[in-house]
């Protein structure tokens, strides 16, 4: 069927008049070039930030679904593997209790070459709760009768599945896509076999059923289990706002680089509409051109946002791991929501970028159009409503912070909505300061006028540096926030492990050897103090006196001996009556609470809190101080360790021993004592034997590992700022030349112009750093005071590094001379007769 | 072809408002060619810019054929003007980015009213040929403004709109383009209206009337 003329008439319009706007880029290669590395930079880092998400998300939604996670856990209580007569015992009392065995397997090949340490559950799907997910793939006759007789079968994770078929010792094995990362499940005697174990580590039972157990066992609710949940969600909020930083500053390239396209083709515009062209079917051409160039970078950044996330998600995973025990597969795994999330997200961004420039050219009358002075006009006109705008972001910002400090809020999205504002606000203002600081300058150089002309002319450019310069601004601000947070955090967590860390050994007995080894301990020349520690677990109960809805949580007993030595250095964050008196307390019967329990249940020192041990008993307790617990994600509770051992059956724990040697002589003292713990106990207790010092290198490698992605973000982000500034300077370099060409013929050389170029851009630059230096601290105490209190639950000290503010000023500099370096390089092999040129135009 | 009658046109100044045109009455046959003279200012490139239905009168009607101006929307005005209209100006508005053959064509291909053996005669005449494939920087200004008259008639309008269209060429340059665009005129019965500051230019058309401070005062038969 043909289309009527009129519209076959208004297709061939649109056709031929995209077909000639496009042409503008085959002339100007390098302009294109720069709007799809634009839009191609931005996209893929959003696109490589939501891809480890994406995955991220996945492994726990398998970690969810598997049937661990759903039931209530039995276990011994001095952490010993269960007997399986002691299993028996309790099926024959008719409690619904379901075996399971759990341990690291290291596979193999069957010729000795290095293969993946899994993770393998053995369980028996007769006994297993019938709504678990794995108890109903095993329901039919057949796959149970393949499941549990010879040779068995094997469900394997999808990343582990081939190394697993590999491993001659295993069962027939099929894939699971619904299971964990790394994770293995088979029968339970299989898994038995695999492990040596001859015991079982846990048993399982559904929530509901009803089980009476002996005094040596203790049931842990499935709620009580850690999940990753809110706190892993937080880690990724804060990926998602790292990668939207990206976003927006590789769409303020987009924008500069598609304003100056436009501006470029301003007359070709005007003589399209002049020619007949109505304006409506111009702008609509100029939708058609944003959409093919979004739909080429989205393909383009999507495709290299997979690369960087497949670059990330180990050092991710690994931050997940030591952060919330979260399981995170190390091989990508996209939904397809991914895949049109990130065109999607890249179209809007465009049009957003775009949709200012396309309604600026509808809005021009035809005659305007070609007079770059009528777009000039509008760009000072929009400079005053963005100061206008600017100062509403900041009003705006400084309203939700007041509401967050009077409400002592701890509400993430306000705290991200609070720093959102602010960046918007001063980057917006940043033209402002810039122009008004140039004519400060300007005025006092009266008497060196190249200078004075580099100023003023400077301040012409200004409406089209502005977009690069605000995303300069927030590229340095946010490198400047991060670093000091990520720097604080450094010094104080590095600080937090010296006072906690304060044993130079430490040793995890097994339970029955406990007693023997303390003692033996505490009688040896090179040991100055014993330091016991005990773990239990228990219900906070609600507070019966104060209103509160607050339903009663899970938390972490630790038990201590409060020594001279651990007294001198422990932290504490708050107490009522000072330390001494803290201390004091915690002896005659106080607690000590961590501050992200403290934080959550607003609980102070001097307060009162109620305790539900395993055993049902509940005790009242008073708050004797608050202390920091940095990276622990649960409610802790502290108190001494003869105590928590006779009130709530906390079972031994691990020995902290602190040496008399000093320095020089420790480690011919600790070489010592672990041949007499050997020959004493055997290699069983002195192989569990741990050097603080090498504790202390593992938490730092770990912290180092999980602040990887964060500074490979912000170098990212830093990349896409200067090539914002290189796309603005190359696509106005012809039209600097008329600006430039007069006072070449006016007697300037070619080398004073290139160093007032680059002087122009290194000044420009220099003032947003100094304007980046107060907003990157702003930017690192609310991330510290604000953002992570409300997603971690502590709070960080503040910390300004004069070394970093000083890189952050010597980074802006080092971005706009590489920026400047090609074009003014192109100036300076320009030949003369060009120039001549542009002169005899002008 | 084109009648104007009593037209007005002002622009808003912090004074009130300055009218650049005011009672204008003006008719043109078809196939007529017409030199509209004046100073700098009195008005002209705005009396243009009226007929041509890129801007819109204070006051007055416009007809352009047989659609009064007025009575179209701005997408019906760029519609008439694609179709009817051939336009020239001083600065040639040349599409730096298309080929001399794709300027050429553009606007009778906007139209769909491309013809392929007039586009060839028109280069030869034009003395285009073998230029085809370079891009309008790398043509000569009278090139230039030739190739900018072919781009009017390329699609054969029924009237073509000259702005001072040899205001930017020397002498010689300016009487060549002139005999070339009145004898490309007189091959395809296309009226013409001309604006120019220049007698010399002028006196060669049908017909010449004057504009002083907006308003037409003379009549030169």
């Amino acid at each position: 069927m043909t289309a009527p003329p009129a519209q076959r008439g208004r297709r061939r319009v649109l056709a031929t008049t995209l077909a000639t706007l496009l042409s503008h880029y085959r002339r100007h290669p390098g302009q294109l070039a720069m709007l799809l590395l634009g839009l191609w930079v931005a996209s893929a880092l959003w696109s490589g930030v939501q891809a480890i998400n994406a995955s991220a998300r996945d492994s726990y939604a398998r970690a969810e679904a598997l049937f661990e996670s759903r039931l209530d856990r039995i276990e011994r209580r001095d952490g010993e593997p269960l007997a399986l007569a002691e299993y028996l015992d309790l099926r024959r009392a008719g409690a619904a209790v379901s075996p399971l065995v759990e341990g690291t397997l290291a596979l193999t090949d069957g010729e000795g070459a290095s293969r993946p340490r899994v993770r393998l559950l053995g369980i028996d799907p007769l006994t297993l709760p019938g709504d678990s997910p794995l108890a109903r793939r095993q329901s039919s006759g057949e796959a149970l009768r393949d499941w549990l007789l010879p040779p068995h079968r094997l469900r394997a994770a999808p990343d582990v599945a081939a190394a697993a078929r590999a491993d001659p010792r295993l069962p027939p094995v099929e894939v699971d896509a619904s299971l964990p990362p790394a994770t293995l499940v088979t029968d339970v005697g299989v898994a038995q076999r695999l492990l040596g174990l001859d015991g079982l580590t846990r048993l399982v039972i559904a929530p509901r059923a009803a089980a009476e157990l002996p005094a040596t066992l203790v049931r842990i609710p499935a709620r009580q289990l850690a999940s990753p949940g809110q706190l892993a969600d937080s880690f990724h909020l804060n990926l998602t706002a790292m990668g939207l930083l990206a976003l927006v500053v590789g769409l303020f390239i987009v924008h500069a680089a598609l304003g100056l396209a436009l501006e470029q083709r301003l007359g070709l515009m005007r003589t399209l509409r002049a020619l007949g062209v109505p304006g409506r079917s111009l702008v609509v051409a100029l939708g058609l051109e944003l959409l093919t160039l979004g739909l080429a970078g989205a393909a383009l950044g999507i495709l290299s946002g997979v690369a960087l996330a497949r670059l990330l998600l180990p050092d991710v995973a690994a931050s997940l791991d030591a952060l919330y025990d979260a399981d995170v597969g190390t091989r990508l795994a996209l939904p397809w929501s991914y895949w049109l999330g990130g065109v999607a997200i890249t179209l809007g961004g465009l049009a957003t970028a775009g949709a200012g420039l396309l309604w600026r050219a509808a809005r021009l009358d035809v005659l305007a159009l070609g007079h770059a002075q009528a777009w000039r006009a509008r760009l000072a006109r929009q400079q005053r409503r963005q100061a206008v705008a600017g100062g509403v972001l900041l009003g705006l910002a400084g309203l939700v912070g007041l509401w967050l400090h009077l409400a002592h809020g701890q509400h993430l999205v306000a705290g991200f909505v609070m720093v959102t504002a602010a960046l918007l606000g001063v980057a917006l203002w940043l033209p402002t300061l810039l122009g008004g600081a140039l004519r400060l300058a300007a005025g006092r150089l009266r008497r060196r006028p190249l200078w004075q002309w580099a100023l003023a002319d400077l301040q012409l450019q200004l409406p089209r540096l502005q977009l690069p310069m605000m995303a300069l601004l927030l590229a340095l601000a946010a490198n400047l926030g991060v670093s000091s947070m990520v720097g604080g955090f450094r010094v104080t967590f590095l600080d937090w492990l010296d006072q906690r860390l304060l044993a130079d050994l430490y040793i995890h007995p097994p339970a029955e050897r406990y007693a023997a080894l303390e003692s033996w301990l505490d009688a040896q020349p090179e040991v100055a103090t014993l330091l016991p520690a005990r773990h239990a677990d228990a219900t906070l109960l609600p507070d019966d006196r104060r209103a509160s809805d607050a339903a009663p949580a899970p938390v972490a007993l630790f038990g201590l001996r409060p020594a001279p030595v651990l007294r001198a250095s422990w932290p504490l964050a708050a107490t009522r009556d000072g330390r001494d008196a803290a201390w004091r307390a915690l002896e005659g019967g106080a607690v000590f609470v961590n501050e992200q329990l403290a934080r959550r249940r607003a609980i102070a020192p001097g307060d009162a809190i109620r305790l539900r041990g395993a055993d049902g008993n509940v005790h009242r307790l008073s708050v004797a101080a608050v202390y920091p617990d940095y990276g622990n994600p649960h409610g802790e509770i502290v108190m001494p360790v003869s105590r928590l051992a006779r009130q709530f059956a906390a079972p031994p724990g691990s020995l902290g021993v602190v040496l008399t040697a000093d320095a020089t002589h420790r480690d011919a003292a600790l070489s010592g004592l672990h041949e007499r713990l050997t020959a004493r106990f055997g290699p069983a207790v002195s192989e569990t034997l741990i050097d603080q010092h090498a504790l202390k290198a593992e938490s730092r490698r770990v912290f180092e590992r999980t602040f990887a992605i964060t500074a490979a973000l912000n170098g990212l982000t830093l990349g896409v700022a200067a090539l914002a500034l290189l796309t603005t300077l190359l696509a106005q370099a012809d039209a600097r030349l008329t600006q430039l060409a007069p006072l070449w013929a006016l007697g300037v050389s070619r080398s004073r112009l290139v160093a007032a170029q680059l002087g122009q851009l290194a000044a420009c630059a220099l003032g947003t750093a100094l304007v980046a230096l107060p907003l990157g601290i702003a930017l690192a105490w609310s991330l510290v005071a604000v953002i992570n209190v409300a997603a971690f639950g502590w709070r960080l000290p503040l910390h300004v590094f004069p070394g970093q503010m000083a890189t952050t000023l010597a980074l802006a500099v080092v971005v706009a001379a590489l920026a400047a370096l090609l074009p003014a390089w192109r100036l300076w092999r320009m030949p003369p007769r060009r120039l001549l040129q542009e002169f005899a135009a002008t | 072809m084109l009648q104007l009658t009593d037209v007005a046109k002002s622009y808003p100044t912090p004074q009130g408002p300055l009218f650049v045109l005011d009672g204008i009455d003006l008719r043109l046959a078809p196939g007529e060619s017409l030199a509209l003279m004046g100073e700098s200012g009195s008005g002209k490139s705005t009396l243009l810019h009226l007929a041509a239905g890129l801007d819109t009168p204070d006051r007055g009607e416009i007809v352009l054929g047989a659609r009064a101006l007025s009575s179209l929307d701005e997408a019906g005005r760029a519609d008439l003007r694609r179709q009817r209209l051939g336009l020239v100006f001083q600065q040639f508005h040349l599409v730096p980015s298309l080929s001399v053959l794709d300027n050429l064509t553009l606007q009778a291909r906007l139209a769909d009213r491309e013809d392929r053996d007039w586009t060839h005669h028109l280069i030869e005449r034009l003395g285009l040929a073998g230029l085809e494939g370079r891009y309008p920087e790398q043509l000569s200004g009278g090139q230039q403004q030739r190739l900018a008259i072919g781009r009017a008639l390329a699609p054969r309008p029924e009237l073509l709109l000259a702005d001072e269209p040899t205001g930017n060429l020397d002498e010689g340059a300016a009487d060549q383009v002139l005999d070339l665009l009145r004898a490309l005129i007189g091959e395809s019965d296309c009226a013409l209206l001309m604006v120019t500051h220049s007698a010399r230019v002028a006196a060669p058309l049908d017909r010449c009337v004057h504009l002083h401070h907006g308003r037409l005062a003379d009549r030169t038969p």
